[in-house]
């Protein structure tokens, strides 16, 4: 235990004490009609604004809702059983707002930016509020440049550019979480002098956590932090436990985050986890502030929840720093039901969107995502070009295999090109498969790729694909490192590369030991 | 519809018949008896609230109640509200009534909560800085409460001044507890 000696703390308090001035407090106030559910009606505070912040007694903080002309709704960010009636309301003069600056990285904080990580109290530089109109088009440029995932299969054919929104669906434990994970880890080399000396700028990492469990969002902390992506990254947590109103503004409060990032010219990825549970807690506050009820019980605006919140993602113009904000929003489905309200809403909303499905992961394909019905909308143009080039036939040669895969099952003889192409889809399938937390670069993903497509993998049994393309990385790393530095410094694949990869993988064959 | 638009509909035109016939200030003063009546007289809200009392014993009611004491026309009034079925929200009509006599003469009513009773010349003083800062005219209550330790609260509609010990102490506290972190090390 540290010491804290009496004549240090007599002197701090007289330091503060002499900071502190003597003056007339002029504040409005109202008095709770009726409170219950998270919910509390409000008489009085005839100034407040909608969406302000309003202090209760005993700590707990509101927001305004609804403005009625007798009386206010307001939602409780605590518990609502402090609260009595007859109790004193005070307004903040705040909307609800959230502190940003580059301080909250390496944080894990409540939505309203309160530290919930042990470490003190948040420093930070302003606060922003976390309703903001989402930029106009002139503010806008196209996505451009690449935001790398570090996973083979989405890098390569469902590539997510920097401003892109791009959904992640799926049912439960189908590992939804875990290429969001592995994207953030990937983020890793963005922060190198390394990827300075090739002009990719750093990402800078909001993961928004909505109704989880306290002890996934520890785990999820735990390895960051074990990974060094912490230091790049902060975590706003609104676990299960907390009330319905701060898991419906959590997602906000991440954007508000990644907006500050991007306004600076900075690039932030936030990732939304899980916005079907936002729009739960959403549907819960609006039946209980009795709003109408539509399908599925939501409330009619529960398009544009989600709508004004991804609509904040952007790249912008160059005149504005061409900073930009990435949003990953993760959609929970049941029973692959993507055809209910909440999915087909998102899918509608985003400029893509990547398929879990969990008998590929039952099967062993992890990263289950399925390929067929996967797109990326705008992630093509932000693909490096030595990747676009490798990965066209990449799509083709999986989409071949699939057709064919369903007549095989039949156990028919078939002729020899069939029989090719399923073997060539089968090691592929076999190439894109990947562990978790190990993001690949995406130099070794072009190499991967085109030794793949290529046709060299014909004699190297399936159980051995993934051992080969071990060493063959390390081969290359030990005799031909050229090879990398060449895609990283030019991002093309010349003809001179290609011959150099050619040669490297010849010799490499035939050195090769299959098991 | 709410409690409270109705009550404003009735109340905004009581008023302008009011000042239509020139009797303002007569219906007026009718309008503070009748407000006081019914606060300090829960039984009479209870029964005008009751839909088990017919309307011709309710208005025999408020006649005997208010006759000699109120004019013609605020009597009819009554009638009137009776008629209409709204003689439930009779006490918020004239509450409403009061406030409207309030914005249009430019009252502000302020309530001056103090630890200890204020000397007369206080009350002018807080009075004459209050009708300066705000430009009309002020009509205090005083109330002493000792729970604010020292100095004094005022009240005027939602916004509070407030310069009690007690409030500067709960912001000493919320400093504290925001800008001295003791560090570990």
């Amino acid at each position: 235990m540290a010491e804290v000696r009496p004549d240090e703390v007599s002197a701090i308090l007289r330091k503060q004490l002499s900071g502190f001035e003597y003056e007339v407090d002029v504040y409005d106030i109202g008095t709770v009609l009726q409170v219950g559910d998270g919910i509390a009606r409000v008489y009085g505070l005839s100034k407040v604004m909608a969406s302000e912040l309003v202090e209760f007694p005993n700590n707990v903080t509101g927001m305004v809702l609804n403005l009625d002309e007798d009386s206010v709704g307001c939602v409780l960010f605590g518990e609502s059983t402090l609260i009595k009636e007859g109790d004193q309301v005070k307004r903040t003069k705040r909307v609800a707002s959230f502190p940003v600056g580059d301080k909250l990285l390496g944080r894990v904080v409540n939505p309203l930016g309160e530290p919930v990580d042990g470490k003190g109290a948040v420093q930070f530089e302003k606060y922003m509020p976390i309703e903001r109109k989402a930029l106009g088009v002139i503010q806008r440029q196209p996505v451009k440049e690449p935001l790398q995932t570090g996973i083979n299969a989405i890098d390569a054919m469902i590539p997510i550019g920097r401003g892109q929104r791009e959904l992640i669906i799926g049912d439960r434990q189908t590992g939804k979480t875990a290429i969001a994970i592995d994207t953030i880890i990937n983020q890793k080399y963005t922060h190198t002098e390394e990827a300075k000396k090739y002009g990719v700028k750093p990402v800078f990492c909001v993961y928004v956590a909505i109704g989880q469990k306290n002890s996934t969002i520890a785990q999820v902390v735990a390895k960051l932090e074990e990974t060094g992506a912490m230091e790049y990254t902060t975590v706003v947590g609104a676990p299960a436990s907390t009330p319905a109103p701060l898991q419906y503004i959590a997602p906000y409060s991440g954007a508000t985050l990644g907006e500050f990032f991007r306004d600076n010219g900075k690039h932030a990825l936030v990732i939304y986890d899980d916005l079907s549970k936002q729009a739960v807690a959403y549907r819960e506050l609006s039946l209980l502030l009795r709003r109408p009820p539509g399908r599925e019980a939501y409330p009619g605006d529960v398009f544009y929840l989600h709508s004004r919140l991804l609509e904040r993602a952007s790249k912008l113009s160059e005149e504005l720093g061409g900073g930009s904000l990435t949003a990953l929003p993760i959609i929970e489905t049941q029973q692959g039901d993507v055809s209910a309200y909440i999915p087909t809403n998102v899918i509608s909303i985003t400029d893509g969107q990547i398929y879990l499905e969990p008998n590929l992961f039952n099967s062993g394909v992890r990263p289950a995502i399925n390929v067929g019905i996967s797109v990326s909308r705008v992630g093509g143009n932000a693909q490096i070009k030595a990747m676009k080039k490798v990965a066209g036939s990449l799509k083709l040669d999986l989409a071949q295999y699939r057709e064919l895969e369903a007549f095989a099952k039949f156990g028919s003889d078939l002729d020899k090109s069939t029989q090719r192409t399923l073997a060539k889809g089968a090691r592929l399938v076999e190439l894109l498969k990947q562990g978790q937390y190990s993001p690949v670069p995406v130099e070794k993903q072009v190499l991967s790729v085109y030794v793949g497509t290529n046709n060299y993998f014909e004699t190297v049994p399936v159980h051995d694909i993934k051992r080969f393309e071990k060493e063959f990385h390390e081969y290359v790393e030990l005799k031909y490192s050229q090879i990398y530095e060449n895609i990283r410094i030019t991002k093309e694949l010349k003809d001179d590369t290609v011959q150099v990869i050619k040669k490297a993988v010849e010799e490499f064959l035939v050195k090769f030991k299959k098991s | 519809m709410s409690v409270y638009r109705v009550s404003y509909r009735y109340a905004n035109s009581l008023m302008q018949l009011a000042l239509e016939k020139g009797i303002f200030n007569k219906i007026a003063k009718d309008a503070e008896l009748l407000f006081t009546t019914f606060s300090f007289s829960k039984e009479l809200r209870l029964v005008l609230k009751s839909p088990l009392i017919k309307k011709s014993d309710k208005k025999n009611l408020l006649s005997k109640i208010f006759k000699k004491k109120i004019t013609d026309e605020t009597g009819s009034f009554l009638n009137f509200v009776v008629d209409k079925n709204r003689e439930d929200i009779l006490f918020e009509i004239f509450k409403e009534f009061l406030n409207l006599r309030d914005k249009k003469e430019g009252i502000l009513r302020a309530k001056i909560i103090s630890a200890v009773g204020l000397s007369d010349e206080n009350k002018v003083k807080m009075k004459e800085k209050f009708e300066m800062k705000t430009n009309k005219k002020v009509l205090p209550s005083y109330v002493v409460d000792p729970n604010i330790i020292g100095g004094f609260m005022v009240e005027i509609d939602d916004t509070v001044y407030d310069a009690s010990v007690r409030h500067q102490l709960q912001l000493l506290r919320k400093k504290f507890s925001k800008e001295i972190n003791v560090s570990n090390n």
